[in-house]
């Protein structure tokens, strides 16, 4: 199995925050938690949809779906033969991307009370919590709070095999089938018929943080952080060369330069993981943590990974390696992602090494995307694209034979 | 009404039996993979369920767009 | 009409025509496994063929069964021809007969139900027609009369079926090592 670009971090940094982390100095145990929030209340699903109603709570696993209306159609399609299920995704299989790590770490739960409270409501018999491969350090923690709870639902514990799709939601639910991680054609959304085909809840962690603490708090104190159309916060994570990865919680609205190393400032960064867009430096240096408005930018936000590797990290150089992984990352199922991916890896160095070859990039491009189970093809077109959308000097430069950001040519 | 043919893709072997039965609209790309180009129009829809349960692997359905 | 030699002969000519059939439906089968689009015939036309001449050995099973039991010569009973063991006559040879016959029932049913089944499903039932066979032909060497006597114009297609499943045989096996829609270099 080849290794990612961004390595999978034994040790992680994370700081306080305003909400979802505000005193996590105080430690992650479950005496604690009771500390600060009391215990956790019973709410039925009209209150529960009310509350995230009322701040417009959106996942935190990339797609930024509105959480509402899955648990609306989850709602809606509970009978007493066909129990809801709610699952806890904690997989993280990006490998730049910490902060359900943080969160398992820090505030393992605030994770679990959204799960629950959300299962109570709904009538779930069971929450199932998929834990990460290559985070050990989380899943021990999250293991050890689980162990603190009692009463509700039971929680069903899970390890993610270890690969790059294995935090998919329809590879989520094979999993927890007993089947191999890997994604499957989704006729149907997991809401509607997923797990056994009942109706499954199946949310990020973080999002699931979200919950737990709507429901511990209300929603007055989510709507004062953030802005009037964006209240709330999100969690970034933020890696760059030769550091541990930093997880902040920013307010939607707050400069994303804020979270930034001081060594980041000039150069490109990478906005929503290895499935994400490059961003140049000018377009970082302005933006604001927003789900909207970065996707008006060109860099959705994306489950909030951001890598900014500074000056001397050549993009096209580190997009090809980029690439390379997640074409030897493909579940090996689907023909077109099978083939088309490492075609694409191919093509991609021919045209960081001045070998030309766009048309056939870009032949390559569309032969791939919604062609697959998943949207793993999809998400890297979306970074190769992005690469001669955001930084054409760079594209030009290797075009000539050599790169803006190493005099000596091209190097890693 | 038009219906819409999906593949299941990790189903599918690229066996082509899609593309033989439906060239119309089911082409196929360099690695014998199906490329869906359209919707299934009335005039096509028996071939359509031809292809559906002729398709080796069962990979293939005829579902509303 | 359970007198005279006319049932009789209709059974062993139903018989050899059946072992005929049957050995065609398996070559064709193998040869819908493989092939790449565009090579040769188009893979629909032999997969439909396959599917016809497997249901014309079910027409000629049902009038080898019927004169079978029909016939006055030998005692053989309608259960006998499904249930693979306690005939009078025979008991071995007709009891493969009726395992065969209850094998292609199976195949050929699971197989008119395809798409309500799991391809899966399907596919390790249908694995079965390879054991209907060699229990067809065991059946014809052990119980066919015109093969017994060793008259050529028996022996002969008999040999060349067993020539032609042995070579399906082995075109299978080869293409199932092929797997044949990954890229070079990968293995799974």
């Amino acid at each position: 199995m080849n290794a990612p670009p961004v390595p999978y971090p034994d040790e992680i940094r994370v700081h306080p925050g305003p909400a979802l982390l505000a005193g996590i100095e105080r430690g992650p145990s479950l005496t604690a938690h009771r500390q600060q929030y009391g215990d956790l209340a019973w709410v039925d699903v009209d209150t529960l949809l009310e509350l995230v109603n009322g701040v417009a709570l959106r996942g935190r696993g990339g797609a930024a779906f509105p959480f509402a209306r899955k648990l609306e159609t989850v709602a809606g399609r509970a009978r007493r033969s066909r129990r809801p299920v709610v699952v806890v995704n904690l997989s993280e299989g990006e490998s730049a991307s910490s902060k359900d790590a943080a969160l398992a770490l820090t505030r393992p739960h605030l994770v679990l009370d959204g799960a629950v409270a959300t299962a109570r409501a709904l009538g779930a018999t069971e929450i199932h919590v998929v834990l990460p491969a290559e985070r050990a350090f989380a899943g021990r923690r999250m293991r050890e709070a689980v162990a603190e709870r009692s009463g509700g639902p039971p929680l069903l514990l899970h390890t993610a095999e270890p690969r790059f799709v294995a935090g998919q939601s329809t590879a989520v639910i094979e999993l927890i089938s007993g089947r191999p991680n890997l994604p499957v054609t989704s006729w149907r959304p997991d809401a509607v018929s997923g797990l056994d085909g009942r109706p499954t809840l199946l949310s990020n962690g973080e999002t699931w943080a979200h919950v737990g603490l709507l429901v511990l708090q209300g929603g007055a104190s989510f709507r004062r952080l953030g802005n009037a159309a964006e209240p709330g916060t999100a969690l970034l994570t933020v890696t760059g060369s030769h550091r541990l990865p930093h997880v902040h919680e920013v307010e939607y609205g707050a400069r994303l330069r804020d979270v930034l190393p001081d060594d980041a400032a000039g150069a490109p960064a990478l906005i929503g993981g290895f499935h994400g867009s490059w961003a140049a430096w000018p377009t970082v240096a302005n933006a604001r943590v927003s789900v909207p408005g970065m996707r008006l930018l060109g860099v959705p936000l994306g489950a909030g990974v951001v890598h900014a590797p500074g000056p001397s990290v050549c993009p096209l150089a580190l997009s090809a390696r980029i690439v390379a992984y997640l074409a030897g990352q493909s579940a090996g199922r689907c023909g077109p992602c099978l083939n088309g991916l490492p075609a694409l890896s191919a093509a991609m160095d021919r045209v960081t090494n001045g070998h030309g070859g766009r048309a056939r990039l870009e032949e390559l491009a569309q032969l791939v995307v919604r062609r697959g189970a998943c949207a793993h093809p999809d998400g890297t077109v979306r970074l190769v694209r992005s690469v001669f959308a955001a930084l054409p000097g760079e594209v030009s430069a290797h075009a000539a034979g050599g790169c803006l950001r190493t005099p000596e040519g091209l190097a890693s | 009404m038009t219906r819409q043919l999906r593949v299941d893709w990790p189903a599918c072997h690229g066996r082509g039996l899609c593309h033989e039965l439906l060239p119309e609209i089911v082409e196929l790309d360099e690695w014998g993979y199906p490329i869906v180009t359209g919707p299934v129009p009335d005039a096509l829809r028996a071939d359509a369920e031809t292809a559906v349960s002729s398709c080796p692997r069962l990979a293939l359905r005829l579902v509303k767009p | 009409m359970s007198e005279g030699p006319l049932l009789w002969y209709l059974n062993r000519a139903t018989g050899l025509t059946l072992l005929v059939l049957l050995t065609a439906s398996v070559v064709l089968g193998v040869l819908s496994t493989g092939g790449r689009p565009g090579r040769g015939l188009p893979v629909f036309v032999t997969q439909h063929v396959h599917r016809n001449v497997a249901l014309l050995s079910v027409v000629a099973l049902v009038v080898h069964v019927l004169t079978a039991v029909g016939d006055g010569f030998v005692d053989i009973r309608w259960w006998q021809a499904v249930q693979p063991f306690g005939a009078t006559y025979e008991p071995l040879w007709l009891g493969l007969g009726a395992l065969s016959l209850d094998l292609i029932v199976v195949v050929v049913v699971t197989s008119a139900l395809r798409t309500r089944l799991s391809h899966r499903a399907w596919r390790s039932v249908h694995y079965a027609a390879w054991v209907a066979w060699v229990c067809a032909l065991a059946h014809t060497l052990g119980i066919g009369t015109d093969v017994g006597h060793g008259r050529l114009w028996a022996v002969a297609p008999t040999a060349a079926c067993v020539l032609a499943v042995c070579l399906a045989a082995g075109l299978r096996l080869s293409r199932w090592q092929e797997s044949s829609h990954l890229p070079a270099g990968r293995t799974s």
